[in-house]
C-alpha cells in the first residue's frame, strides 16, 4: 500500500530535467534571502531523505536522527576549530567516518529492538549525546562552538544541492532498483519471512542504518559550516527528528519522492507562515493545525495524490466528506 | 547519613511526581496504541487551569483538580474517536500516523496557549505549598508527597476499574484484541472516546500538581512529554504497575547522582540508564511491555 | 490514455501555480521597496518570540518597541533639521540560532533594514554577527548578556548591557560588604544552558574576588529538579546561595527551597528577580530575594527622548500594564543610541550601503548620557563593542517591590540579612 514505485517516463525525466536546470539556475533567479529559504529546503528534503532510508523503506523508526546530523556538525566544528584548523572539505570524511563507527555500535545493540522500543532507545541515545556535548569541556558545553564564518550564500546553496541530489540517486539505485532494496522492503513487511528466504536481515537492516545516519552527518556537516555557530539542542535536539517524521509523513512513507515534497513543503509553508504572520506566536498553532489536517485528509501523503488515481474530482469530494463525518463522531460505524 | 535518607526521600518523591503523569499514559498506550505526544500539552493545560483558579476566583489548587478532570477529560472524549479513527485506518503506517496526529495537536496546543496566555510563568498556590514536615533530620515537602499520593490513588483506583468492573473488563479486553472485543459487543469507538477521555482528564489533574511543584509557562509542555516517553518504555510500554517502579527508579537514580555525582551528570545518567536497560531487557524493566 | 493525460494535466496545473507562488514571493521586496518611498528608517528586531526563551524574547522587543514609539511621538530621528518616523520590522528566532541567522537574513535582504536590534539569547546573536558582517548592516543588542557574544570582537555588533561576568562577580563583593554579621560562606547554582552558566561562572570566580569562600558550585540541567541541588546545599549551610538561571528556574529555586524548608541568611539571583512575573508568581515567598540590576526606575539618568528614568518607566506602565526592567530599558536605550548616531551621520532614509558602514562607525563613536545611563563602547579587549560602563545594583525584594539596597550610595533603603525563617 505505502510503495508506489515510480518508473521514470518521458513526462516525468522532462520534469526531473526542468527542475534540475531550475535548481541550477536558482541563485540567478531570486536574491540571497531566497535562496537561504531554498539552501535549508533541501537541507530538509535530504535530511527527511535519510529518516526514510531506513523509517519508509525498512520499517524502523528512528526518534534519534538528529544525533547523527549533531554527530556531523559537531565534527566539523571541533576539526576546523584553532588546534586543527583543517579545510572544511577535509572534516567531512572525518564525519563520515566517526558517524559510520557511532552507527555501527549503535545499530548492532539497538536493531534488536521493534516498534516504540526502538524508537524510544535511538531516542534516548540522541539525548545521551546532548547531555554528553553538554557536560564536556572539549565540547563547548551549553555555550556551543563557532566556526569561521564563510559569507558565500551561493557556495553553501550548491553543497547542500551536492547533497541532496546524491542522497537522492543513492535512494533511487539502492532502494528502488536494486535487489538490495528488495531485501530492505521484504524485512519491512515480514521479518521472519525475509529471514526464512535467507535474507540476512540483521546485515540489512545495520546497512541501511549506517547509510541513514551517514547521510544525515553530511547534512550536518553543512549545517554547521553555514550557520557558524552550533550548540548542543541546536543540532542534537529531538526538534530536529520530529521535523524529519512528520516531514515524511506528510510526504509519503517509504517512497522516493514523498521526503522531498513534504521536506520542502513544511519548511517552505513553515517560513512563509513565519514571515508574515511571525509577529506572533499564532503562527505555531497554524503550524500544528496545518499536520493535524494532513493527518486526517491526505493519510498517505501528498506524494499519494499522485500515485492514486482514484477517478475524478467528484469521488475524491465524496471520500473526503465520508472522512470528515467518520473523524467526527465515532460511534455512526 | 541524613544528607543520605534526605535524598533517598527526594528521589522518591520525584518518581511519585512523574508518576502521577505516566500512568495514565500508558493505560492510553495499551487501549489505544498511540504514543501520544500531546501528554505534556494536557499538562500545561491543568497547570494553567489550575492557575487561572488560584488567580482569578481565589479557589485552592486542589480545588481546581476535580475542574480539569471534568473539563479536559471532556475535551479529551471528543478527540479520542478521532486518534481511534487514525490509529485503525488502512494507511501504511496508521501508528506513525497517529503518533504525528498528536505531534501537531501538541503544536496546535502550545501555539494556542503561547497567544492566549502570553509567555510569563505561572504557579498555581495550593493548602499545602511551601509546607513541610520535619521527621527527625529529614524534611518532608508535603505537595510532594500529596502528588505521590496522587499516583498511588491514580494507580489503586485504575487497577480496582481493570480488574473489577465489568467496564475495566471490556477495556482490558480492548487491549488484549479489538477485533475479538468488538465482536463480543464493546463499543470500541465509545471506549476509545471514554480511555483517551480519562487519560486527558487524569493527565490535567496531575498538570495543576505541577503547576503547583514547579511552574508552568506554555512551552514546558516538552519536558513532561519527554520524561512520560522514557519512563513508559522504561516500565514496558502500557504496563501501568510498570510506570510506578520506573518512575521511582528514574527518581532515585536522578537524585542519587545530582547530590553525591554533580547534578550536571543527572540526566546523562538517567538516558543512559533508560538507553542500557532496553539494551538489556528490551520490554522494560518488568518485561511486561506490549 | 486518459488517464496519462489527466496526470499530465494535474502536472501542469501544478507547475503553473509553483511558477505563480515563486513569481508572487520575488514580487514581494518590489512591491515593499515601492511602498518604502515614504522616507522612513527601517529597523529590523530579532528576538525569541517563541521557543524557551519567550519571556525574554517578548521583553526585548517591548524595549525596541517603547522607544520607535517614542521617537514615533515626536515625529521621528531627526536628521539634518527633518524628521524620519522608524518603522519596525520583526522576525522571530524561535529560540533557535540557525532560525535567528535566517531571520536576519530576511530582515535585511527582503525588509532592507538599515539597522538590527539584536536577539534576546547569545546563542542567536552570534549566528546573526556573520550576517551583520556580510551586508555590512550594524546591529545594536539591547539585551544579549553573555561575554562570549563579544570574545569574536564583532565589528558590527554593539552591546547595550554590560556582560555578565563584569556583573555577577562584582555584586557578590557589593553583597558580602552589605551583610552583617558578615558573610563568609557561598554556594552557587548555575543552570546549564547559555547565559545561566556564564552567570554562575561569574558567581564563582566573584567569590574569591570577594574574599568569601566557595562551598559548593552545582551545575543543574534546565529539565532536572531541583530537591536533590538544594538539600545538598542545605547540609552546607552556606550563608549566601547564588543563582544563574532564568524566571522558570528562580520561581522554582525558591519553591523548593521553601518546600525543604531551607533558607539561606542570602539568595542572590542576577536575572529575572526584577521581572514583575517573579514576585507575581511566588508571592510574598518573593521577598527578600536579592538580584543584581544595571538599571532601576529610581536611577538620576536622563535624556531627551524619555525624560528621566522615572519617565521611561511610567510610560513602560502605561503601554506594558507592568514596571519595566533593565532589559526593556537596555533595550530602548538600543534605540536612543541608534538615534544619536543617525543625528550625527546626518544621512536621509533609505541609507546606502556605504551609510550603513558609516553609521557602524557613527555608533561605536557613541558617547552619551541616557535615561539607562551613561553608554560608551569598548574598543578592545575580551568585551570588544560591549557597553561596561554601568555599574551593577543590588536590589531586593521588599514588600513585593524591588527596592536599591546596595552599593550605599545608591541603597534606597537597608538590606534585610540573614532572611527570616520560612513562615
Amino acid at each position: 500500500m505505502a510503495v508506489y514505485p515510480m518508473k521514470p517516463r518521458w513526462p516525468g525525466l522532462l520534469f526531473l530535467g526542468a527542475l534540475l536546470v531550475v535548481l541550477v539556475l536558482m541563485p540567478l533567479l531570486v536574491n540571497n534571502y531566497w535562496l537561504r529559504i531554498a539552501t535549508g529546503a533541501l537541507m530538509w528534503a535530504g535530511l527527511a531523505c535519510s529518516w526514510n532510508m531506513l523509517g519508509g523503506y525498512a520499517g524502523y523508526i528512528n526518534f534519534g536522527q538528529s544525533a547523527f546530523f549533531g554527530l556531523g556538525a559537531y565534527v566539523t566544528a571541533l576539526l576546523m576549530a584553532d588546534p586543527l584548523g583543517l579545510p572544511f572539505a577535509a572534516t567531512i570524511p572525518a564525519g563520515i567516518a566517526v558517524t559510520a563507527a557511532c552507527a555501527v555500535v549503535i545499530g548492532a545493540s539497538t536493531l534488536r529492538l521493534r516498534g516504540a522500543y526502538f524508537a524510544i532507545a535511538t531516542w534516548a541515545f540522541a539525548e545521551v549525546l546532548i547531555q554528553f556535548a553538554t557536560v564536556m569541556e572539549f565540547t563547548g558545553g551549553i555555550g556551543g562552538l563557532s566556526l569561521p564564518p564563510f559569507l558565500n550564500e551561493r557556495f553553501f546553496y550548491f553543497a547542500m544541492l551536492a547533497a541532496a541530489v546524491l542522497t537522492y540517486l543513492l535512494t533511487w539505485a539502492l532502494f528502488e532498483h536494486s535487489r538490495f532494496g528488495l531485501k530492505v522492503k521484504a524485512l519491512r513487511d515480514h521479518e521472519p519471512a525475509a529471514e526464512a528466504m535467507g535474507i540476512n536481515t540483521a546485515r540489512v537492516k545495520l546497512q541501511t542504518f549506517v547509510l541513514s545516519a551517514i547521510t544525515a552527518s553530511v547534512f550536518g556537516a553543512i549545517f554547521a559550516y553555514w550557520v557558524t555557530f552550533i550548540n548542543p539542542r541546536s543540532v542534537f535536539g529531538g526538534d530536529i527528528t520530529d521535523q524529519m517524521v512528520v516531514m515524511v509523513l506528510l510526504g509519503g512513507l517509504g517512497t522516493l519522492w514523498g521526503p522531498a515534497i513534504g521536506g520542502v513543503a513544511l519548511f517552505v509553508v513553515n517560513r512563509l507562515i513565519w514571515m508574515y504572520w511571525g509577529d506572533t506566536a499564532f503562527y505555531i498553532a497554524i503550524l500544528g493545525a496545518a499536520i493535524v489536517l494532513v493527518v486526517l485528509f491526505l493519510p498517505d501523503g501528498i506524494a499519494g495524490l499522485f500515485a492514486r488515481r482514484r477517478g475524478s474530482t467528484a469521488t475524491v469530494l465524496g471520500k473526503t466528506v465520508e472522512k470528515l463525518v467518520d473523524a467526527g463522531g465515532g460511534d455512526r460505524k | 547519613m541524613d544528607l543520605f535518607l534526605q535524598t533517598l526521600l527526594n528521589g522518591l518523591l520525584i518518581g511519585g511526581v512523574i508518576a502521577t503523569f505516566t500512568i495514565a499514559f500508558q493505560l492510553t498506550f495499551g487501549v489505544l496504541h498511540v504514543i501520544d505526544f500531546a501528554v505534556g500539552g494536557w499538562v500545561v493545560l491543568g497547570g494553567y487551569l489550575g492557575y487561572y483558579m488560584v488567580a482569578g476566583l481565589g479557589l485552592d489548587g486542589f480545588v481546581a483538580m476535580p475542574l480539569a478532570f471534568v473539563l479536559f477529560g471532556a475535551i479529551g472524549y471528543l478527540i479520542g474517536p478521532i486518534l481511534y479513527n487514525v490509529r485503525n485506518s488502512r494507511t501504511a503506517r496508521p501508528e506513525l500516523m497517529a503518533l504525528a496526529l498528536t505531534f501537531g495537536l501538541f503544536t496546535l496546543l502550545r501555539g494556542g496557549m503561547l497567544t492566549a496566555w502570553g509567555f510569563n510563568t505561572r504557579t498555581v498556590t495550593t493548602a499545602l505549598s511551601g509546607e513541610s514536615l520535619m521527621i527527625g533530620p529529614i524534611t518532608v515537602p508535603l505537595i510532594r508527597v500529596a502528588a505521590a499520593l496522587f499516583a498511588v490513588m491514580i494507580a489503586g483506583g485504575l487497577f480496582v476499574f481493570l480488574y473489577q468492573t465489568r467496564y475495566g473488563l471490556a477495556i482490558r479486553a480492548t487491549a488484549e484484541n479489538r477485533h475479538n472485543a468488538a465482536l463480543m459487543g464493546v463499543n470500541i469507538h465509545r471506549l476509545s472516546a471514554n480511555v483517551y477521555g480519562l487519560y486527558a482528564g487524569i493527565t490535567a489533574m496531575a498538570g495543576v500538581l505541577m503547576g503547583a511543584i514547579y511552574s508552568v509557562n506554555p512551552e514546558s509542555g516538552l519536558r513532561y512529554t519527554l520524561f512520560a516517553f522514557f519512563v513508559a518504555v522504561l516500565a514496558g510500554l502500557g504496563s501501568v504497575g510498570g510506570a510506578v517502579v520506573a518512575a521511582l527508579l528514574l527518581g532515585v537514580i536522578e537524585a542519587y547522582v545530582a547530590t553525591y555525582v554533580g547534578s550536571s551528570y543527572s540526566l546523562l545518567a538517567i538516558f543512559t540508564t533508560l538507553f542500557l536497560v532496553l539494551l538489556i531487557s528490551p520490554r522494560g524493566i518488568l518485561r511486561r511491555g506490549l | 490514455m486518459a488517464r496519462r493525460y489527466s496526470s499530465f494535466s494535474r502536472r501542469r496545473f501544478l507547475g503553473g501555480s509553483a511558477a505563480a507562488v515563486t513569481a508572487g514571493a520575488l514580487g514581494m521586496p518590489f512591491v515593499r521597496a515601492a511602498r518604502a518611498q515614504a522616507a522612513t528608517f527601517k529597523a529590523g528586531v530579532i528576538t525569541s518570540l517563541s521557543g524557551e526563551n519567550i519571556l525574554g524574547g517578548n521583553l526585548t522587543k517591548q524595549g525596541y518597541d517603547l522607544w520607535a514609539d517614542a521617537i514615533n511621538a515626536k515625529g521621528g530621528v531627526e536628521v539634518a533639521g527633518e524628521r524620519f518616523k522608524v518603522e519596525m520590522f520583526y522576525g522571530d528566532d524561535q529560540s533557535n540560532p540557525a532560525t535567528g541567522a535566517d531571520a536576519a537574513e530576511r530582515l535585511i535582504v527582503q525588509n532592507e533594514v538599515d539597522v538590527l536590534f539584536g536577539p534576546y539569547t547569545s546563542g542567536s546573536t552570534i549566528a546573526v554577527q556573520p550576517i551583520c558582517q556580510k551586508y555590512q548592516v550594524p546591529m545594536i543588542s539591547g539585551s544579549a548578556e553573555s561575554p562570549n557574544v563579544w570574545k569574536a570582537k564583532p565589528e558590527f555588533n554593539f552591546g547595550i548591557i554590560p556582560a555578565v561576568d563584569t556583573t555577577s562577580g562584582m555584586s557578590l563583593g557589593v553583597l558580602a560588604k552589605l551583610s552583617n554579621p558578615a558573610a563568609k560562606t557561598v554556594a552557587v547554582i548555575g543552570v546549564n544552558e547559555p547565559f545561566s552558566k556564564e552567570t554562575g561562572e561569574g558567581f564563582r570566580d566573584g567569590v574569591k574576588a570577594a574574599g568569601l569562600e566557595l562551598v559548593a558550585y552545582e551545575l543543574v540541567p534546565p529539565e532536572g529538579d531541583l530537591t536533590p541541588v538544594i538539600s545538598k546545599i542545605a547540609a552546607l549551610n552556606p550563608d549566601i546561595v547564588a543563582v544563574g538561571g532564568h524566571e522558570e528556574v528562580l520561581i522554582n529555586v525558591v519553591k523548593t527551597s521553601k518546600s525543604l524548608n531551607y533558607r539561606p541568611k542570602a539568595l542572590i539571583m542576577h536575572y529575572g528577580v526584577t521581572n514583575p512575573a517573579f514576585a507575581q508568581a511566588l508571592g510574598a515567598d518573593a521577598d527578600g530575594t536579592t538580584g543584581v540590576v544595571v538599571w532601576l526606575p529610581s536611577v538620576s539618568y536622563k535624556d531627551d527622548v524619555f525624560g528621566t528614568a522615572k519617565d521611561f518607566a511610567e510610560m513602560a506602565q502605561k503601554k506594558l500594564g507592568a514596571e519595566p526592567d533593565y532589559t526593556a530599558a537596555g533595550c530602548a536605550a538600543s534605540g536612543v543610541v541608534l538615534g544619536d548616531a543617525l543625528k550625527r551621520l546626518g544621512k536621509k532614509p533609505a541609507l546606502t550601503p556605504e551609510d550603513r558602514v558609516a553609521l557602524k562607525d557613527a555608533i561605536a563613536e557613541t558617547d552619551i548620557q541616557t535615561f539607562y545611563g551613561p553608554i560608551k563602547f569598548e574598543k578592545d579587549g575580551p568585551h570588544y563593542h560591549d557597553n561596561i560602563q554601568p555599574v551593577p545594583v543590588l536590589v531586593q525584594i521588599q514588600g513585593g517591590k524591588t527596592i536599591a539596597v546596595g552599593p550605599k550610595e545608591a541603597a534606597a533603603a537597608d538590606y534585610i540579612y540573614p532572611l527570616p525563617a520560612w513562615k
